[in-house]
């Protein structure tokens, strides 16, 4: 053999191994096949991030393989909603939980999606340092505070706060921050406080260096983040695909308000199969009290929405005012409220 | 023998248009032929760089970010450059840190990111430190190189010169060694620019790096994303363009042999 067929056979006996242990070990075959299906039968992609204002996304997917025998959509994990935003507009996903302010933006810039159901209510925090100089909100002047995005309720509800104690918005500096940063940023002082979903704030308890300043609803009584907005195309050819994603949606929701044990296995199967968390994390945030983070009353109300609106149009990242209505589809909603909770004892191979 | 191909006058900068007026155009009519909602047209990305300059954000943020490479830049010079020296000069000391720095080396300057902000918080610190991280380790290779290079006679007429060790290095060594490590220069202030983006992810508030983040952070604004990048490289392209001057320097030149 010479040395050039030897290089050669080297080069490809190369690239033939890594690529096919690549293909075995990381490639989600389901993902890539599911672009060639013929449309009525291709999946939904949802994007969706590790935190619990999301926990709806995985639970329907896990809870849905055992009562259909199949997945309803394929779950897609991002870290940080820039990204959600990239896939969601090239059409990647076709639907995606994303905060509120963004869902708006988005759509008031052009991008061609609906909100159809909330994600969740409650469940985000002001989390400062736990033995820090900050002890009322008033001591915020001048300090650096993380939240996942400009466009979010985690923003907005630290200007609810802001306005209470007389704090003008170039008094606090707000850095965004990819949401699973921010308890690693606290830790080493990085950053005085943080503004985020959960699990993130539990962490921060949990690690022992963080404390809970405020929890979202004491600014805000009804307190929503994280929406699942679908792309328009998908509204108009699939409208039976969106409703049975919602359906499942509301089902996990009421699934998971059905007690503590549901609960803790939900944090059990979504921290070892979907979010790769800690199970005990998750378990803190969703049991720590139980109504830390609730997901039921998620149809969409007009009045959160406007208010979501005219705290963006006020803090100057919407320019023009936007209707209800041309950024919300409710008749989904008003499907899934006639829906029961998921049929699926926690344990069981078996769901209805 | 191939003779080097010589443009007239004219023809230098014609070709070189004419190349950018054909990537404008085929980037135009794909962007409209495609009917892609994303990416914006040279149109849009013009009237983006009219809305920076409107801002008063063009300049602020090329200044900042060239700070910020200067900064880390420069404290990299100074540290990197007599180190290299006298790792260059003592190749026992060399035999003992080049597996460490070889390790270190190659970790991308976005791996230290985390790091980076644990130790010094977010702001200009951290972004600094990084470029300083990116340029260090070049410069001290280049610079230990350049030294190891000097002939040994040039060591040997020094020392019969009667310099003491401290003469040799700052009067032999240094200047005969220069041409290499003037190369090493050139190249990191390029690895320096181009880590500015990461540079800037960390929660800094301006620069061009900044730009791009808060762009894409912002909805859909890919015009001043596109913006942001084109003014990456033209820095950059004034940059190289500017230290290449270093090169023409008498006590540089006489390394580059077959120049003329």
């Amino acid at each position: 053999m010479s040395t050039r067929t030897r290089i050669l056979l080297l080069v490809f006996g190369w690239l033939g191994l890594i690529s096919g242990l690549h293909s075995y070990l990381n490639v989600n075959w389901a993902f890539i096949l599911n672009d060639y299906l013929p449309l009525e039968k291709r999946k939904f992609t949802v994007a969706y991030i590790p935190v619990t204002c999301h926990l709806v996304c995985p639970v329907t997917d896990y809870i849905s393989k055992f009562s259909k025998g199949d997945e309803i959509f394929l779950p897609k994990m991002f870290q940080g909603f820039p990204e959600i935003k990239e896939a969601l507009i090239s059409n990647r996903v076709q639907a995606a939980f994303v905060v509120a302010p963004l869902a708006i933006a988005l759509k008031s810039q052009g991008v061609p999606i609906k909100v159809v159901y909330l994600g969740h209510r409650y469940g985000s925090a002001v989390v400062v340092q736990k033995d820090g100089p900050i002890r009322t909100f008033a001591d915020m002047r001048g300090k650096v505070i993380a939240i996942p995005s400009r466009f979010s309720d985690e923003r907005l509800i630290l200007y609810r706060a802001m306005k209470a104690y007389g704090i003008r918005p170039n008094e606090i500096k707000m850095v965004e921050m990819a949401p699973p940063d921010v308890a690693g940023a606290l830790a080493t002082k990085a950053i005085d406080a943080f503004s985020m979903g959960e699990p993130f704030p539990s962490e921060a308890e949990m690690g022992g260096f963080g404390r809970i300043l405020f929890h979202a609803r004491e600014y805000w009584p009804d307190y929503m983040s994280c929406v699942l907005v679908v792309r328009q195309d998908m509204i108009d050819r699939r409208p039976e695909a969106v409703q049975t994603l919602v359906d499942g949606i509301a089902r996990s929701g009421l699934w998971l308000e059905k007690g503590r044990s549901y609960r803790e296995n939900a944090a059990d199967f979504v921290g070892r199969f979907y979010y790769n968390q800690d199970p005990a994390l998750l378990r803190w945030a969703l049991t720590k009290p139980l109504d830390r983070v609730l997901y039921n009353r998620l149809a969409p109300r007009k009045a959160d929405f406007d208010m979501v609106r005219d705290l963006m149009i006020e803090t100057g990242v919407l320019k023009k005012g936007i209707e209800f209505d041309e950024y919300v589809d409710l008749r989904f909603a008003d499907h899934a409220s006639i829906k029961t909770a998921w049929n699926y004892e926690p344990g069981s191979r078996y769901a209805q | 023998m191939n003779a080097p191909l010589q443009f007239d006058r004219w023809e230098r900068y014609f070709w070189p248009l004419l190349a950018i007026n054909i990537t404008l155009a085929l980037w135009y009519f794909s962007v409209r032929w495609s009917g892609t909602e994303i990416f914006p047209s040279p149109l849009d990305v013009e009237r983006g760089m009219a809305e920076l300059v409107h801002r008063g954000l063009l300049w602020r943020y090329t200044l900042n970010s060239l700070s910020r490479v200067a900064f880390g830049y420069v404290s990299a010079v100074l540290i990197g450059i007599p180190a290299g020296l006298v790792l260059g000069w003592y190749p026992a000391a060399a035999d003992m840190v080049n597996p460490l720095i070889q390790v270190i080396r190659p970790v991308s300057p976005i791996a230290w990111i985390p790091v980076s902000i644990a130790w010094f918080g977010i702001g200009d610190t951290a972004a600094t430190f990084l470029i300083f991280l990116a340029s260090f380790f070049p410069i001290i290779v280049a610079t230990m190189n350049g030294v190891r290079n000097v002939p040994s006679m040039y060591r040997c007429a020094g020392r019969n010169f009667g310099l003491s060790p401290a003469n040799l290095i700052a009067k032999v060594v240094l200047p005969a060694a220069l041409p290499q490590i003037v190369v090493g220069l050139r190249i990191t202030l390029g690895i320096a620019w181009l880590v500015v983006v990461a540079a800037e992810m960390i929660a800094v508030d301006s620069g061009l790096g900044y730009l791009v983040i808060d762009s894409r952070n912002s909805g859909k604004r890919y015009d001043l994303v596109v913006a942001a990048m084109i003014l990456i490289g033209l820095t950059g392209l004034g940059l190289d363009i500017a230290i290449r001057r270093i090169e023409k320097l008498k006590s540089v030149r006489w390394g580059f042999r077959n120049e003329h």
